[in-house]
């Protein structure tokens, strides 16, 4: 309700002046993620948190294209929304018995998860003011638009991930790399990642699986004794 | 011929050592494994009689070895031989003294088995010479008898020298193997080791206590049966009432038996005064377990410890002799020791006998140096206080005659002889210190046989013979007072006793009296004659009065009579063992074996007598105990085997023993009426006179420090025909008359025994209470002694345990303060500190509730208080715009 | 101000962060489904990233997002990696602690209760 209010507000307020796209757009992703953000919270059935959630990543993903990290933004589709949330939702089929898809919560409870919640709130957008360097827009804000500020941010990325860097100060010609000075790439940190999904993925299959083999195996057990006798 | 002899000597000496060893082995087999052999350790008893057995085979052994190198001279009688013998001994020393006296006369004592080497040599480089005289050896073997061997006594040192070269003839020269098997402590000053001196002696001693021994263990393994099952005490009353009923004790006793045997040969064969002394205790000590073998009873544990103390007394003189001789002379050794030293050279240092009789002085008793210079010590200071060390020495050495011609040392002499003798009157029983014996009957009778009468009480009378040399006219008087008052003594008490085994115990202690009594007047071979003729007949007599308490139960002669019929093995040989003490015989025939014992030491007392007239109760006493002895002991036999029997109870169930008992009953009669008989040369007596010390066969004359001046005679004179025939007829009158009173009282019962004792009632009582010595030794020694005992534990209980109750009052209360310190304080800290940590424990796990939303809750207050924190902290501190 | 006018700022996606995060816990406070606070985990990641996103973003920043070049985009991409991965794992608890007890309430998950 809150953020409708707000994008009315807003929306009222763009008349006035010329429309900047740029900032329509992020106001328009920005009040899909947050607004579906808070229907997850609000939401009682699990299903319909799923479904919000998902959107409101989605949401989420066109914030980062309007940033310029377009790479991180198609990620942010495949693997969240495409991948954990498949699984997350995989979850919710597995154990969607009747009793569970709604679990009710206390009224008690609400209450004071939305006073600490807009506690920390209030914190959060303090923060988010207070520092002077990024309270405001660049200068040439105006002048710019999406398409022409920025180059695509994949090759630069995918050439960080395997060791080298295209960006910052090599490219610009200010430090080259017999400073020895320069940005290092992330070769090592996307090995370590990459294992750790690995041993995360394996972990993860071992526990879910293990109780179901002995249920299985004990079921077919007491079977085959029952046909005996 | 000489290397033969070293041979000899060390022949001898393995095979004596051998022959003492085995029953040590035979001690720690039983002690080891003597529950384990056999069924109550049944077989134990084979082990130790096995052991004494083979030991008495090497004795006998070592006899014949002997008896075939050095066959003894015939018995010689009458006076014919001493002029004789002398005027030979001068020629025949003369003959050599060009030859060898400058080499010889300064160390030559007794025959050391290394000395004879260097004779050999000698002879060697001699030739011819060496030839001629072993031609004299032979010829002296046959001219022997006519030169007698009353000799040596009068010799001079060329005498002496020839002596030596002459000892394997049989000649009547001393002839004695010494030597060390091990030196347990040695010094410059003192040497302990455990050494051999072997002579005839030695070996017939050997010989006599292996065979004893012998005979009882086998008599014993029958006597003490009744130990292979559980036995019941019948003496011992418990205090809830019932008797003591124990296991059997079999292997003990065997065991202690063994280490008897080991002990008793090791002093026979003992090399040197301090391993003398070492066995000497260790005989005590296993006197004190077979006394107390029966220890349950109250009686027989105060008997042994009664026979440990009083050895205990006797033993403290002994120290003070071996203290005297170690401290005057610095050597214990009877014989010669001979060391090759470092140039290789021959070092003879002479023993004890070559120290008090040297040869320089024909062997006749001279106070040694060391004891005139120790006498002399003021001066020897003067001296040393004038002229350099060097020059001390020589200048002391000029004066040494001197002073010893003033008498110095004389007493040194004295009292180390009255010393050991002390010892002896404690392990022999002599007067003083005789009470312990009749009390040591407590035993069991084998025990009583061998070690109370035949072997460990002879032991004294031994080491008094061993000794004798040192002895000095002082001390050979009071030896025999001391003899002569215990036998008395211990005659007239035995002659009121009705214990069977008592009666014998005293009877013991009076014959101990007579072989003192006659070494203190000059019989050596007559003292030590009667310690081997006595060690047969009264292990016989205790043999035979265990095997009438075997069948009795009784040690009561009153409860006795007529067993000759019921036990005719018994009753003949202990007739034959009542014969051989009292010293029947047909005069100047045959007799047994106490016949020739007791007459030769009568025959020196009565020459004793006629030389010194003033000590003519020695005689007397003799004499008298003479007739006292046949009297008890045909009053035992009569009383125990003739007439009706006086209890039908007692009489009822007698039985002869079983042929184990009796067979060592035959044996050893045969020996008690053989042991004195010679055939030719072959005889203890000749035997005897061969260990004879050197110097001890002329008289001697001295005294004057104890006694008036006294004359001991020569032995040899007591063989003239007056003495010896009055002393013979004497001895059978006596006897005779001994025998007759006790058959007046006991079998023809002409006089009542019972109104004699009414009539001199005091003199009865008196001798039934021993004389009072129990009462005496309590009132003066015991009871003085308690009650010092009980002084001093007042003074412990009242005095010093009460300072030690203050002081463990003081640390209790202490340490009761510091444990309340403990408890309160430091306890106190640390359990409040644990309370504390547990309660915060305990109140902080409601923290912990389970539940997942809330820790999330409280990450977002804390992350939100952090940061409220943060930043005013931060806006305190930088002013931020 | 105008908000369809003015240029968008790092506040903004600031905003949008803080929101998204805020709501992400306040999920995760509510949520008695255990797959319901495995979303609000999501939400709660997804607020980082938007920040992340937004501080390391040339567009925003012009010349001062050289200082921190890619890293910003890289980090989203590990955070985005990550969550991921913590996804699986969590659901495999998940599926674990719903085999045990039959339930996928949080609130019956204190057996370690003090």
């Amino acid at each position: 309700m809150i953020g409708t209010l707000f994008g009315v507000s807003s929306l009222l307020a763009a008349t006035s002046g010329g429309i900047n796209w740029h900032s329509f757009f992020f106001l328009l992703f920005a009040l899909l993620a947050c607004g579906l953000a808070v229907a997850v919270v609000l939401a009682d059935n699990v299903v319909r948190m799923a479904f919000y959630l998902v959107l409101s990543l989605g949401a989420t993903a066109g914030l980062f294209f309007l940033a310029g990290a377009e790479f991180v933004g198609a990620m942010q589709l495949m693997i969240y929304v495409g991948g954990t949330l498949v699984l997350l939702i995989f979850g919710v089929m597995l154990t969607a018995q009747e009793p569970f898809v709604a679990i009710k919560t206390p009224a008690r409870d609400k209450v004071l998860a939305g006073i600490v919640g807009g506690g920390l709130l209030a914190v959060l957008l303090q923060a988010a003011f207070t520092g002077p360097a990024w309270s405001e827009a660049p200068a040439d804000m105006a002048e710019r638009t999406l398409g022409q500020v920025t180059q695509p941010s994949a090759t630069p990325l995918g050439m960080a991930l395997v060791g080298v860097r295209v960006d910052g100060d090599v490219a610009s010609g200010e430090r080259s790399p017999a400073d020895g000075n320069v940005r290092s790439g992330y070769l090592l940190p996307f090995e370590i990642v990459s294992v750790h999904l690995l041993v995360v993925l394996v972990g993860a299959a071992y526990l879910a699986r293990t109780k179901r083999r002995k249920a299985v195996a004990i079921a077919r057990d007491e079977s085959t004794t029952g046909g005996v006798r | 011929m000489e290397l033969v002899e070293t041979d000899l000597g060390a022949t001898l000496s393995t095979l004596l050592g051998l022959a003492w060893l085995i029953p040590l082995a035979s001690f720690a087999a039983i002690l080891f494994f003597g529950p384990k052999m056999g069924p109550h350790g049944r077989n134990s008893a084979w082990v130790a009689t096995g052991a004494i057995g083979t030991s008495l085979a090497l004795s006998l052994f070592a006899f014949g070895t002997w008896m075939v190198n050095h066959p003894p001279a015939v018995a010689h009688h009458g006076d014919h031989g001493d002029v004789h013998g002398e005027d030979h001994g001068e020629e025949h020393g003369k003959e050599h003294d060009d030859s060898h006296a400058n080499n010889h006369s300064a160390e030559a004592t007794n025959r050391v088995a290394a000395r004879l080497v260097r004779f050999a040599e000698e002879q060697a480089a001699e030739g011819g010479h060496g030839d001629r005289e072993h031609g004299d050896h032979e010829h002296d073997g046959h001219e022997h008898s006519d030169e007698g061997h009353g000799d040596e006594g009068h010799g001079d040192e060329g005498q002496h020298a020839d002596s030596v070269e002459h000892g394997d003839t049989g000649h009547g020269e001393k002839i004695a193997y010494s030597g060390d098997w091990y030196a347990l402590y040695r010094s410059p000053s003192l040497v302990l080791s455990i050494g051999w001196y072997i002579d005839s002696l030695t070996v017939l001693l050997f010989v006599v206590v292996t065979f004893i021994a012998t005979c009882i263990h086998v008599y014993a393994t029958g006597y003490m049966h009744d130990e292979l099952h559980d036995v019941t005490d019948h003496e011992v009353t418990l205090a809830a009432g019932g008797h003591l009923h124990r296991p059997g004790r079999f292997p003990r006793f065997f065991q202690a038996l063994s280490l008897f045997c080991f002990s008793m040969l090791g002093i026979v064969i003992a090399g040197n005064l301090a391993m003398v002394f070492i066995f000497w205790e260790l005989v005590g000590i296993c006197s004190w377990f077979l006394i107390g073998f029966y220890f349950e009873r109250k009686s027989a544990s105060t008997a042994a410890n009664k026979a440990f103390i009083v050895n205990r007394v006797g033993d403290f003189g002994m120290l003070i002799g071996l203290m005297a001789l170690w401290g005057a002379l610095g050597t214990l050794h009877f014989g010669d020791t001979v060391s090759v030293d470092a140039e290789g050279h021959q070092v003879v240092e002479p023993g004890l006998f070559s120290l008090v009789r040297p040869a320089e002085n024909g062997h006749a008793l001279q106070v040694p140096d060391g004891m005139v210079v120790a006498a002399a010590a003021s001066r020897v200071g003067n001296i040393a206080s004038v002229v350099s060390p060097e020059d001390a020495r020589a200048v002391i050495a000029e004066q040494v005659s001197g002073w010893r011609a003033m008498g110095m040392g004389n007493w040194l002499l004295v009292v180390a002889g009255l010393g050991i003798f002390c010892g002896c009157m404690g392990k022999s029983a002599q007067v003083p210190l005789h009470v312990w014996l009749p009390d040591a009957m407590e035993g069991p009778t084998p025990v009583s046989a061998l070690v109370h009468s035949a072997t460990m009480v002879a032991a004294g009378v031994y080491l008094t013979g061993r000794f004798y040399p040192v002895l000095t006219p002082d001390v050979l008087v009071v030896i025999a007072y001391i003899g002569a008052i215990t036998l008395f003594i211990a005659a007239t008490i035995a002659l009121v006793c009705t214990d069977i085994k008592r009666v014998l115990a005293y009877s013991t202690v009076s014959q101990l009296g007579y072989m003192m009594l006659a070494l203190g007047v000059g019989g050596w071979v007559a003292g030590l004659f009667h310690l081997v003729t006595h060690a047969f007949f009264k292990s016989l007599l205790f043999m035979c009065s265990g095997s009438v308490i075997h069948a009795c139960h009784t040690n009561d002669m009153r409860r006795m009579g007529g067993l000759l019929k019921k036990m005719p093995y018994t009753g003949w040989t202990m007739l034959v063992g009542c014969l051989a003490i009292i010293g029947a015989g047909v005069p100047f025939v045959i007799g047994f074996s106490g016949y020739y014992s007791k007459d030769s030491i009568l025959a020196q007392a009565l020459l004793f007598r006629q030389i010194n007239p003033s000590h003519a109760i020695l005689w007397y006493a003799a004499a008298g105990g003479a007739a006292l002895t046949a009297f008890y002991m045909f009053r035992l036999w009569f009383m125990t085997f003739i007439g009706e029997p006086r209890d039908q109870e007692v009489a009822a169930h007698v039985h002869e023993s079983p042929s184990v008992m009796t067979t060592p009953l035959v044996v050893l009669s045969v020996m008690a009426v053989a042991a004195g008989w010679s055939l030719g040369s072959l005889g203890v007596v000749n035997l005897l006179e061969q260990a004879r010390p050197l110097g001890t066969a002329a008289g001697m004359t001295g005294g004057g420090l104890l006694t008036a001046a006294v004359t001991v005679p020569a032995e040899a004179a007591s063989h003239a025909e007056a003495i010896h025939v009055t002393a013979t007829w004497t001895a059978f009158a006596t006897a005779g008359l001994g025998v007759l009173l006790a058959a007046a009282f006991y079998v023809w019962r002409v006089v009542n025994p019972a109104v004699i004792a009414t009539t001199l009632r005091p003199v009865y009582v008196f001798l039934e209470n021993k004389w009072y010595f129990d009462e005496i030794y309590n009132w003066i020694f015991v009871k003085p002694a308690h009650g010092i005992a009980m002084l001093a534990s007042a003074n412990d209980r009242g005095i010093i345990d009460s300072i030690l109750h203050l002081a463990a009052w003081l640390s209790r209360q202490l340490a009761a303060i510091d444990a309340w310190i403990d408890r309160f304080l430091v306890d106190g800290l640390i359990n409040t500190l644990a309370n504390v940590t547990w309660t915060m424990g305990l109140r902080l796990r409601h923290v912990q509730t389970g539940r997942l939303r809330q820790y999330v809750m409280f990450i977002v207050v804390g992350t939100v208080a952090i940061f409220l924190l943060a930043s005013m902290m931060l806006s305190a501190t930088v002013a931020i715009p | 101000m105008n908000l369809l006018s003015d240029p968008v700022g790092v506040s903004h996606y600031l905003v949008v962060g803080a929101i998204l995060f805020t709501t992400g816990v306040v999920c995760m406070v509510v949520k008695r489904n255990a797959l319901g606070v495995l979303m609000g985990i999501e939400l709660v990641l997804n607020g980082a990233n938007v920040n992340f996103v937004a501080f390391g973003s040339p567009v925003l920043r012009g010349e001062q997002a050289s200082i921190l070049g890619l890293d910003g985009q890289a980090m989203a991409l590990f955070v985005i990696l990550l969550a991921a991965a913590e996804a699986a794992v969590a659901l495999a608890i998940t599926l674990n602690f719903y085999n045990n007890h039959a339930t996928v309430d949080v609130d019956r998950a204190d057996d370690l209760k003090g």
